[in-house]
């Protein structure tokens, strides 16, 4: 396919459609423009204190929830705790939700994003951590919680066995097909650049967002760092896992990773 | 021995009974065809390669030589199986030709959903703006924004 040529996403590049203007006074101070987005998809129980949690940890950043189509009272309580709320109109998938997050900041001129889930698994403290790699030069950061050199006496997380040997295999996979070690390909908790947004708001992944954007952004030549961190067990809500769903899922995962394999690289300046 | 048999064993043809059958099946299907599209529940665009085959099953059953040259063509001896295979492979096509018009409505919805999702944050963060610029002093941190 002519991915190279065409570009169909044009119209989300920076510059172009930047329709609310920061007040003049922020503009003039140059100073870094941090988004932490949160992604959730009915997460009523657990999205206020995500909310305060982030505030807290990442200060000066602007806090978003992108609700992905909610149903409950997600978006409402998002918006009385006082995050900006990006509703999409009906569930579209998490890879969606986090390009909606991508193509807004680059619209709005932000320097860094970071996104953590809006069911309370991800500390927005090891959020901070992982912006604080990218400021030192990473296009992406992913926080790993399985990396060797997590604190191993940190509240840790627990995954069970089928899980845990999916993570191993899609590590694998990942690994092999970009010749860097990654060890927590699901994570959804990262922080990233522009250059890393673009590439995103240009393409990615709906239904395989977290593993094939790792593949698709070290292809492309970005650098991406994975950072050993820690996770809580979720509190409320589960994984939509059943076995066979499991298996179908890493399944498709792995033909999504060789379709990847011989995708043409994105050009990125 | 085989090679014989070949020669000699008559081609297989559609019987008249099943030549009347096809012939107003395919009448009946593009009926229906036009009138899907005079009640606008199938656009012309993707009618017409429907229509298209409708008129091709219609040849068929009227000139069942055409149907002969088909299968001397492919190299096989019954008729029948020439159309069915012929009938498949121009359904796969139109399978995946509509798998592919589905991906990217699905992409276009994609994008559209994810506009509409901005437009309702800049319209949120709009409506900070406003109150702020009115009056400088004493007004709540704006949502979204951190304090500074």
């Amino acid at each position: 396919m002519a991915h190279g040529v065409k570009r169909p996403v044009a119209a989300f590049r920076p510059g172009k459609g930047r329709s609310a203007p920061a007040p003049p006074r922020r503009a003039r101070i140059a100073r870094v423009k941090r988004l932490v987005f949160i992604p959730a998809w009915n997460e009523e129980n657990s999205i206020e204190a995500v909310i305060a949690d982030a505030r807290e940890h990442v200060p000066g950043a602007d806090v978003m929830v992108v609700d992905d189509g909610s149903t409950d009272r997600t978006a409402e309580l998002a918006r009385r705790a006082g995050a900006l709320v990006a509703s999409l109109p009906f569930n579209q998938g998490v890879g969606a939700a986090h390009q909606t997050a991508y193509i807004y900041a680059i619209r709005h001129g932000y320097d860094i994003c970071g996104q953590l889930d809006g069911d309370g698994q991800h500390p927005a403290s090891e959020v901070a951590r992982l912006i604080a790699a990218v400021e030192a030069g990473a296009d992406l950061a992913v926080g790993s919680r399985f990396n060797p050199d997590a604190d191993p006496d940190a509240p840790g997380y627990e995954a069970t066995f089928a899980r845990r040997m999916g993570q191993r295999l899609f590590s694998l996979l990942v690994s092999t097909s970009t010749r860097q070690t990654f060890t927590d390909t699901t994570s959804g908790m990262r922080a990233l650049n522009v250059r890393a947004m673009e590439m995103f708001a240009e393409r990615y992944s709906s239904e395989f967002a977290e593993v094939e954007s790792l593949q698709q952004a070290v292809r492309s030549g970005l650098s991406v760092k994975e950072v050993p961190v820690h996770m809580l067990a979720r509190e409320h809500g589960s994984s939509f896992i059943t076995p066979l769903g499991s298996a179908f899922y890493i399944f498709k995962t792995l033909i999504v990773l060789l379709i990847g394999q011989l995708r043409p690289r994105q050009v990125s300046e | 021995m085989s090679a014989l048999l070949a020669a000699t064993e008559p081609v297989v043809r559609l019987t008249p009974q099943a030549r009347i059958i096809g012939a107003i099946l395919a009448l009946a299907f593009m009926g229906l065809i036009l009138d899907l599209i005079r009640r606008d529940k199938l656009l012309e665009r993707y009618s017409i390669v429907w229509f298209l085959l409708g008129l091709a099953m219609l040849a068929g059953a009227v000139f069942p030589g055409l149907l002969e040259l088909l299968a001397k063509a492919l190299g096989v001896r019954d008729v029948t199986i020439a159309l069915f295979s012929v009938t498949l492979l121009i359904l796969l096509a139109l399978s995946l030709n509509f798998s592919v018009i589905a991906s990217r409505q699905s992409k276009q919805i994609t994008r559209l959903a994810q506009q509409s999702a901005i437009d309702g944050v800049e319209e949120q963060r709009a409506g900070e703006v406003r109150p702020e610029a009115s009056s400088r002093a004493g007004t709540p941190a704006p949502p979204g924004r951190a304090p500074r």
